[in-house]
């Protein structure tokens, strides 16, 4: 007979070391390190888990930088090891899968379960919206990337932050560019305006953004079409936009979706004069690789592109720790801002010495931050979160390369209007 | 009127498309009484298996769906084998969820494998091309997929109905232990079935990459038009499962062109409530 004593301690030892491999008792070396958990909320599975893989990707290339040494690096921090005396930041990643009530699910797990310090995301508009309700509730700082739905900075949130450019900025950028058109080209003659766009919060925020800028521009929307993502097809849609036939088109459309556009405008050989569109399957390098030709003529707004390295040398050094993560894909305008959301961040808590969120939230709008991965140069939030020196550019993307056309002091190309019809190419 | 033809080409088009993907999950219904939720996920591998010939090897889709469709006969067999025969005589529930469960799986797998990239083919014979039949246009990879869903569903629909392997086949699903007195060996059959199952929808998949884009999460939309096609068409029935993906096709379209593109997949699952409503067994059901 086996006595019972004989078999404790064995399995006393196999469940310390499970333990201990699991992390539910701390290691003496983690419990002495100084450490700020950050909980990421991106879609990692999901229609556009690839965009949410490269934001995941760009944040884990900013701690890399900020928790080590990089002296080669001409971004803040980059220099020292760590920040505020040796802290450096852990992140806990959450899969949202483009869900708002699987976001929302999740910051409240991070925040109540991980005891996150706080929370950058969620690239989804309709998923930042509730995690970061759920981050105000709780006093945590959420810092948002590329969520262009304008809305989210009009909730006068106290802790939200956001980098990128809103629909509402792009959609005034889009105007204006078809205003220029019609100054600059022969026959121009755009008056009326299409949209397509996702049937989701960023979609629509987006068309409600385009409706007001057309309206203020003198444009008239003559046909409007949500779609749902990740249709089996777009046919009705784009037959839709072709029966109307609008002299310009703006898209919001995300991933597959906007290449699956894109092919069902080939077979119906159907193109507008010009077509824009918002943070989308346009800014995607690896549709514009994957559409070939097929993707050429299209425009849109672009906050970094690898075309723009001269005008922004600092990205080169980091994109290469990027490019280590993402097999090789550089930034886009969209993967970009979440890097450059988390190096504003750490600067902040460097100048507010502190880790009282409510300090820091204090820090972060009482000051302009360097941000050499921002086309602009620099940081500033406005009341509400919004950051108010947000840049993009409009580009073309012309021989499978974005090309800069507008503004005309920005350009290095000129633009190819109107679009080359389908069997002229 | 010009419009209109056009709308009603493209919804035909989709539509025998959705019959090719549905008349797998159709016959393993009609014969297991199993529903197959990893069907959608048998479409998206195939659709891989496809696109990764075409890529490596230059193989064009129009060769690749055999190999598209033999890869997931092998797959939907082995899902038999390993998995649903042990469900065989349980709960319903227990194969439904066992499939849901292999579903998961396979996406996880292709994402961890794959990741979410998405893929497109490019140079391929069939290409974006299209021509001119009169005022409408005709896509011809689309074209191209509904020829092959009718000639496959006509061969699915021959082989049940006229050789003595869809006698037993048609005898197993009827009455299993009726079937194994007469010497049938019914589990042979369901082997073959969830075999043949995968390879239609192995098939459609081999096909697709020429127009659509491959991600892991592109079998979803698919499967639950699959499953509503087969639903509405009658549990089981070959010709229902075809006439309602017709019927979903042309709803589709016109609802998507002349209501609101946002509003097709609210009249195809409005269509298809209906229909449970007046007539519980689909149109062909028994």
């Amino acid at each position: 007979m086996v006595h019972y004593k004989s078999l404790i301690k064995p399995w006393l030892l196999v469940v310390a070391a499970l333990c201990a491999l699991s992390g539910v008792v701390p290691s003496p070396a983690l419990a002495q390190e100084k450490v700020i958990k950050i909980g990421t909320i991106f879609p990692l599975t999901g229609p556009v888990a690839l965009a949410g893989q490269r934001c995941k990707a760009a944040v884990e290339t900013a701690v890399e930088i900020l928790n080590n040494k990089y002296p080669n690096i001409k971004v803040p921090l980059a220099d020292k090891k760590g920040f505020l005396d040796g802290y450096k930041f852990v992140l806990v990643h959450a899969d949202s899968q483009g869900k708002a009530d699987v976001g929302k699910a999740e910051a409240e797990r991070l925040i109540n379960q991980e005891g996150v310090w706080g929370l950058i995301g969620a690239y989804n508009s309709s998923v930042s919206m509730p995690a970061s309700f759920v981050a105000e509730r709780a006093k945590k700082i959420f810092m948002c990337g590329a969520s262009s739905s304008a809305a989210l900075t009009q909730r006068n949130m106290k802790f939200f932050f956001r980098t990128a450019s809103t629909d509402e900025i792009e959609s005034h950028e889009f105007v204006e560019v078809l205003k220029w058109l019609n100054k600059t080209q022969k026959n121009a003659n755009i008056k009326t305006l299409g949209l397509i766009y996702e049937n989701s919060v960023f979609g629509k925020h987006a068309a409600e953004e385009a409706k007001k800028a057309a309206a203020a521009g003198g444009f008239e929307v003559i046909t409007d079409v949500p779609f749902t993502p990740g249709a089996t097809n777009l046919d009705s849609e784009v037959q839709t936009m072709k029966s109307k036939n609008p002299d310009a088109l703006f898209g919001a459309v995300l991933g597959a979706d906007y290449a699956l556009m894109v092919k069902t405008m080939k077979k119906m050989n159907w193109n507008p004069k010009v077509s824009l569109n918002y943070c989308s399957g346009y800014q995607d390098p690896v549709i514009a690789k994957q559409l070939g030709p097929d993707a050429n003529f299209f425009m849109g707004s672009t906050g970094y592109s690898p075309q723009f390295s001269k005008m922004m040398p600092a990205v080169a050094e980091v994109e290469k720790i990027f490019k280590t993560k993402t097999g090789g894909v550089p930034y886009d305008s969209d993967s970009i801002q979440e890097s450059v959301a988390m190096f504003v961040l750490a600067q902040a808590i460097e100048k507010a010495r502190s880790l009282d969120p409510e300090t820091v939230a204090k820090t972060l709008y009482a000051n302009t931050w360097t941000s050499p991965l921002s086309l602009s140069g620099k940081v500033a939030f406005a009341p509400g979160g919004q950051n108010k020196l947000s840049l993009s550019i409009i580009t073309q993307l012309q021989g499978g390369e974005y090309k800069r056309i507008f503004p005309k002091e920005s350009a290095d190309s000129k633009a190819v209007f109107p679009i080359t019809a389908w069997d002229k190419r | 009127m010009e419009t209109l033809l056009q709308v009603l080409l493209d919804g035909m088009l989709n539509g025998m498309l959705y019959a090719l993907v549905a008349v797998g999950l159709c016959l393993i219904w009609g014969v297991m009484d199993v529903i197959n939720f990893a069907h959608g996920e048998y479409l998206m591998i195939a659709m891989y298996v496809s696109y990764w010939l075409g890529f490596l090897l230059k193989v064009d889709p129009l060769i690749s769906l055999i190999a598209g469709g033999i890869f997931i006969f092998i797959l939907g067999a082995m899902t038999y084998w390993l998995i649903i025969r042990y469900t065989i005589g349980k709960p319903p529930l227990s194969a439904l969820l066992a499939t849901f469960g292999l579903a998961m799986l396979l996406k996880n797998l292709c994402l961890n494998q794959f990741s979410p990239n998405f893929r497109i083919l490019s140079g391929t014979w069939l290409g974006d091309k299209t021509f001119q039949l009169g005022f409408l246009i005709v896509p011809v990879p689309q074209l191209v997929t509904a020829i092959v869903a009718l000639v496959i569903v006509g061969l699915i629909y021959g082989m049940t109905k006229s050789t003595r392997f869809g006698w037993a086949v048609q005898a197993t699903a009827l009455d299993k232990e009726a079937a194994e007195l007469m010497g049938i060996n019914t589990e042979r059959i369901y082997f073959l079935i969830f075999g043949i199952g995968g390879a239609t929808v192995g098939i459609a998949g081999g096909l697709m990459p020429t127009y659509l884009a491959v991600h892991p999460e592109v079998g979803t939309m698919f499967s639950l038009i699959a499953f509503v096609c087969v639903a509405m068409g009658g549990f089981g029935s070959i010709p229902g499962a075809l006439v309602a993906a017709l019927l979903i096709g042309i709803v589709e379209a016109l609802s998507g062109f002349y209501i609101a593109p946002v509003f097709k997949y609210v009249a195809v699952f409005g269509l298809y409530l209906a229909l449970v409503f007046l007539r519980p067994k689909g149109i062909f059901g028994w």
